[in-house]
């Protein structure tokens, strides 16, 4: 065999070697998560309150209350993302202002997340006076996942096709107009698929409403505006730490296959339509 | 004619979308501003030496020297663990995979991305620190090289699927140039495409180094908690504490505005600057691959 096979053969060799080891990696940690958490898995689990600090019952209220904070974050950020790319598509013209918007946009989905919890809960803790709240956190996962919506939604208003816009143009149609019959309809998928993705985000998150938005025992629904929520995030947080003891690991394990769970049904939900859209394209 | 009447057509619509866009663009310069100005009271006690002391006691003295190393140590560990893999899978996917099976690839790393953190951390703590504690021999599995190892785990998806399309978005004339030539495919790889995709690889790889240096909860459950540089500096299976394990850790009972809240935003301050810094460069880079 010539030097210049071998090579090329074990240069292969070396590429199928590492991308089986990653993809081994992610395999073991996915197939991990299944194991451990579905011996924990009943119907009484996914129903029932969580007693005696989580070691014993389920994660009902833990569930519900990540719920809450996604659905309303997600409730909250969507006008103001679906209003800033209409204004950043609609209303500014000059390339350079459009570049610094995008820039800004872009640097935000950058920041890490921990310092929105830091300087969340300063504005909406300690200014608007919410305290350690389910709005709190709310409000603060409302603006991680800004980015998200954002740039979801304009890529989806960029590539509407320019005769739509000028048809509604030869029409007379003023913005508000234009944007109610040709734009919000003709970018509704970037809408969807931008909204969850956020979701998927805002679940997955736990720096940013760790001490910012929830409390561990005595909680159940928020009663009030200013009461904490118990999420799965930092249910699983708090029983990690006692990974000594099996039962909190069990019921730590079963709350991690949940909270898998929805983040992976909102993820496939996205690329399911994204892909459906693209055979739609090539038809 | 028509833009320029809509721009001055003032309506309901305008002011709507036009609030959006300031709370949009404005936020992260509000953050910027804020970390500013809730660290002035630390540096007025420490002075610029805040960022190079090395002690770090709640109400006495603030250092930030053993959470910034720590950072720098657990992302770069994780950088160097993680880019054999991620730039071989992203070779393989982008040159030698047919369409579907790339696309179905690409799928499975946008799911895997979205691995809620708290999700590593568990695995982290219940596995990963006994793992390293009987492979390397340690009293404590809770190190500076746990930490990196389960981040290079978690940023591998990222990595790997950004290097893809910086990979593919090389021209296939290119390839088949060297084809004909008589390049070997893996030739073809080595010597035109990755030299052709190579800003966009490092914008790529400098994104992910951003994502890494601000992962908490992740870190936090298996770096140690322990503010000291490790002896040697470079004894990376030593406990040490990053700058987002550090918030998480003591937020909560600092939250307020004494010293010690100031100090943590601070860390914020040094943090936001140093991921700002990578993802600037990693987006100059992706744009010049364009």
């Amino acid at each position: 065999m010539n030097r210049r096979l071998l090579k090329e053969r074990l240069s292969m060799f070396a590429l199928y070697g590492l991308t089986a080891g990653g993809g081994l990696i992610l395999a073991v940690i996915l197939i991990t998560v299944f194991t451990k958490g579905a011996p924990a898995l009943s119907v009484s689990f996914l129903f029932e309150a969580s007693r005696n600090f989580g070691l014993e019952g389920g994660i009902f209220y833990q569930t519900l209350g990540t719920l809450i904070l996604m659905a309303g974050a997600a409730l909250v950020c969507l006008p103001v993302a679906l209003g800033s790319v209409l204004f950043q598509t609609e209303f500014l013209h000059s390339p350079q202002l459009k570049k610094i918007f995008r820039l800004l946009i872009y640097s935000l989905n950058a920041v890490p997340t921990i310092i929105f919890g830091l300087i969340g809960y300063l504005f909406f803790g300690v200014f608007l006076e919410a305290g350690v709240s389910w709005v709190t956190g709310v409000l603060i996962l409302a603006v991680m996942i800004l980015p998200t919506l954002h740039v979801s939604i304009h890529e989806a208003v960029e590539t509407i096709p320019k005769h739509y816009r000028e048809a509604g143009l030869a029409l007379g149609l003023s913005p508000g107009q234009q944007m109610r019959a040709v734009i919000l309809p003709q970018s509704l998928h970037g809408i969807v698929t931008g909204t969850l993705l956020g979701l998927a985000r805002a679940a997955g998150e736990t720096a940013a409403i760790m001490f910012t938005a929830t409390a561990f025992s005595g909680v159940d629904l928020p009663q009030s505006w200013t009461d904490p929520v118990t999420t799965l995030q930092t249910h699983i947080l708090v029983l990690a730490q006692e990974a000594a003891n099996p039962e909190a690991l069990t019921n730590a394990w079963g709350a991690g296959l949940v909270l898998l769970a929805i983040v992976f049904i909102l993820i496939t939900a996205t690329l399911w339509i994204r892909s459906g859209l693209e055979m739609e394209a090539e038809r | 004619m028509i833009q320029h009447s809509m721009f001055h057509e003032k309506g309901p619509v305008f002011w709507w979308t036009g609030l959006a866009g300031v709370m949009a663009a404005g936020t992260i310069v509000i953050l910027f501003a804020s970390l500013v100005i809730e660290s002035v009271p630390v540096f007025k006690a420490e002075g610029i030496s805040f960022l190079w002391g090395v002690d770090w006691f709640a109400g006495e003295n603030y250092g930030a020297l053993p959470m910034i190393f720590g950072s720098l140590a657990v992302t770069g560990l994780a950088v160097v663990m993680v880019l054999p893999f991620a730039l071989a899978s992203a070779i393989l996917t982008s040159e030698f995979l047919s369409g579907r099976a790339r696309l179905m690839v690409k799928a499975a790393m946008e799911l895997l991305a979205g691995v809620p953190g708290i999700i590593y951390g568990l695995m982290g703590i219940s596995l990963l620190t006994i793992w390293v504690r009987d492979v390397f021999g340690l009293i404590d599995g809770n190190t500076l090289f746990t930490a990196g190892l389960l981040l290079a785990v978690m940023i591998l998806p990222t990595i790997m699927t950004l290097s893809e399309d910086a990979l593919s978005s090389v021209p296939g004339e290119l390839r088949d140039t060297a084809l004909s030539l008589g390049l070997t495919r893996m030739e073809t790889v080595t010597k035109v495409v990755v030299p052709q995709a190579l800003p966009g690889l490092a914008g790529a790889v400098f994104l992910g180094i951003g994502r890494a240096m601000g992962e908490t909860i992740a870190v936090m459950l298996v770096i140690g908690g322990i503010d000291r540089l490790p002896q040697p500096w470079f004894n990376l299976f030593a406990p040490g504490q990053s700058i987002p394990s550090k918030i998480g850790r003591e937020a909560a009972e600092a939250l307020g505005f004494d010293v010690q809240w100031s100090a943590l935003i601070a860390l914020g301050l040094v943090l936001f600057v140093m991921v700002m810094t990578l993802t600037f460069a990693g987006n100059v880079l992706l744009r010049k691959a364009r």
